[in-house]
């Protein structure tokens, strides 16, 4: 039981982070309709700005966060204003390769500016895990599970609640019509894009303190990301945050009680599931974004 | 109030207006008639901004905005009830409407708008929280009569606001269209029941293959020999 519990507690944790890698991909692939090859490099570009962050340019941990954060905005912003606002109309092989390539100099470039053995980022907490109730967990654990808690929540009140949340639904339900209401529809592009990455960036940002930063992590994010939207249907920023979930605690429980090495299988072997039975995702049309 | 001269645009290589004049004042009723394909769609798309024009000049109240964004268009006061009404499917009735009002920075008077659109329209009212796409097709098109209203229009322009209903919502539709004018707005309206149109309408324009062929007064529309053999059968 103790056991039981203890994963739950670890898949939270993991399935927070996994939510916001979910979330930032479906709003570019789900909605924006790009097949983003570059979501695992924002992942890994949070990590290593999280780890620049506090560690060369000596900022506080809880300062450090929202710095990675913004700095995967920002990269979002210019990937999305360089890259695929003069793609706009290209056929999709073409912006897929020419993602690919962009995702590609990322990682070149991180393993070149950086190097390619791992880094680890500096814990602010202490290192005694919190007990209770038989399950232990560390305190930057709790503090990674309640962020990305907190990160969801915004990204929820941001989409259904605001203007600029209601410019983005209206948009990618029909472009000429938002224009129609006033939308400047090329901005709606490039700041969901910019969005999308910056979660990509936090959720990496949230599990390099807990692994290790090295150039390569974002492959198997990116992978990941890709199952989490198929499995919670395309555009559903509900889904995304289901699916993210569902895979961690298939990867925790697999790994538990079948076999660790199944870890990065586990998940895959639900999402085929899903796949066979319900090819549309968890979630019906009706619950899309866009 | 609205002067156009000239105007042509095409899509690609197509040419789809080729050189259109027509005039609008001051709280008129103008209909615009014609076959499928003349046209109709492409005037009110350029004249909104979505498609850009390659000649001629069209002129809202002495400016000029041939090619000027569709926000700065909506924002001095031509609002445009898009063909097929186009509401957004998984969006709310409030939603919608809140999009309408999209570029208003007057949440108070917006608020009484929303009030009046309720008022005007009790069923949506009713379905405020229901999404868009769930409506009937008569609820939609009122949903975007009203959405094109929250952005308080000095000139409107209904594309084919009847396509697709029956036959007592087309007339109630109509009615509606004609008490908006009638509250002072100046109205442009694209209609394929070329008779109803032309009984409604102040001055009326027939379109064919992208020029305007014929313009006049409704009454001299409905007696023209060639409009009443091609579009009021005969
Ligand atoms: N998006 C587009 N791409 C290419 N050609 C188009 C496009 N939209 C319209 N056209 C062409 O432009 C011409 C005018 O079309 P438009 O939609 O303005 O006609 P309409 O008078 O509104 O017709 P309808 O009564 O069917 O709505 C037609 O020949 C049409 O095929
Ligand atoms: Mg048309």
């Amino acid at each position: 039981m103790d056991q039981f519990l203890q994963h739950l507690v670890n898949a939270m944790v993991l399935g927070g982070a996994y939510a916001l890698l979910g979330i930032g991909l479906t709003l570019i692939f789900g909605i924006m309709n790009v097949v983003n090859f570059t979501h695992g490099a924002l992942y890994t570009f949070g990590a290593y700005a999280m780890y620049l962050a506090s560690t060369a340019l000596g900022m506080n941990f809880f300062l450090a966060l929202p710095f990675a954060i913004v700095a995967g905005l920002a990269l979002g912003a210019l990937l999305e204003l360089t890259l695929l606002r003069p793609l706009r109309g290209a056929d999709i092989d073409t912006t897929m390769l020419v993602m690919i390539g962009a995702g590609i100099i990322l990682q070149s470039g991180t393993l070149w500016i950086f190097g390619g053995v791992a880094k680890a980022i500096p814990s602010p907490f202490p290192d005694a895990p919190l007990q209770f109730a038989g399950v232990s967990i560390s305190w930057l654990r709790l503090f990674v599970l309640l962020a990305a808690a907190a990160l969801i929540a915004l990204a929820y009140a941001m989409i259904n609640g605001t203007r600029l949340g209601r410019a983005m639904r209206a948009t990618f339900q029909d472009a000429d019509t938002a224009a129609l209401m006033g939308v400047n529809v090329r901005l709606i592009y490039t700041a969901t894009f910019a969005l999308g990455s910056s979660f990509a960036a936090a959720a990496g940002a949230l599990l390099g303190p807990v692994y290790v930063v090295f150039p390569q992590m974002g492959d198997l994010a990116a992978v990941k990301a890709f199952a989490i939207v198929i499995l919670g249907g395309l555009g559903s920023i509900a889904g995304a945050t289901i699916g993210g979930f569902v895979l961690a605690l298939a990867e925790e429980f697999g790994a538990g009680y079948v076999s660790s090495g199944y870890r990065d299988a586990m998940g895959f072997l639900i999402i085929i599931a899903v796949l066979l039975m319900k090819p549309t995702g968890l979630f019906a049309r009706a619950e899309r974004v866009g | 109030m609205l002067e156009i001269r000239d105007l042509e645009c095409g899509y690609g290589p197509v040419a789809a207006l080729k050189g259109i004049s027509l005039d609008v004042g001051e709280g008129e009723l103008v209909a615009l008639i014609g076959a499928n394909g003349a046209g109709k769609s492409t005037t009110l798309r350029t004249i909104s901004g979505l498609v850009k024009p390659r000649a001629g000049t069209i002129r809202f109240r002495r400016e000029d905005i041939a090619g000027a964004d569709p926000a700065r268009i909506l924002s001095l006061g031509i609002a445009h009830c898009p063909e097929g009404r186009r509401v957004f499917p998984y969006m709310s009735v409030a939603d919608n409407l809140a999009m309408g009002a999209y570029l208003r920075k007057d949440p108070i008077q917006v608020r009484e708008d929303y009030d009046r659109v309720y008022s005007d329209f009790p069923r949506l009212a009713e379905r405020r929280h229901q999404s868009a796409g769930t409506l009937s097709g008569g609820e939609q098109q009122m949903l975007a009569i009203g959405r094109a209203l929250m952005s308080r229009p000095k000139l409107v322009m209904f594309d084919e606001p009847s396509l697709g209903l029956a036959p007592t919502i087309v007339e109630q539709t109509l009615r509606i269209i004609k008490a908006i004018r009638d509250g002072g707005a100046t109205v442009l309206l694209v209609e394929q029941n070329a008779f109803a149109a032309l009984e409604l309408c102040d001055h009326a324009y027939l379109i064919e293959t992208g020029r305007v062929v014929k313009r006049g007064l409704g009454p001299e529309l409905i007696a023209d020999p060639h409009v009443r053999e091609a579009y009021l059968g005969g």
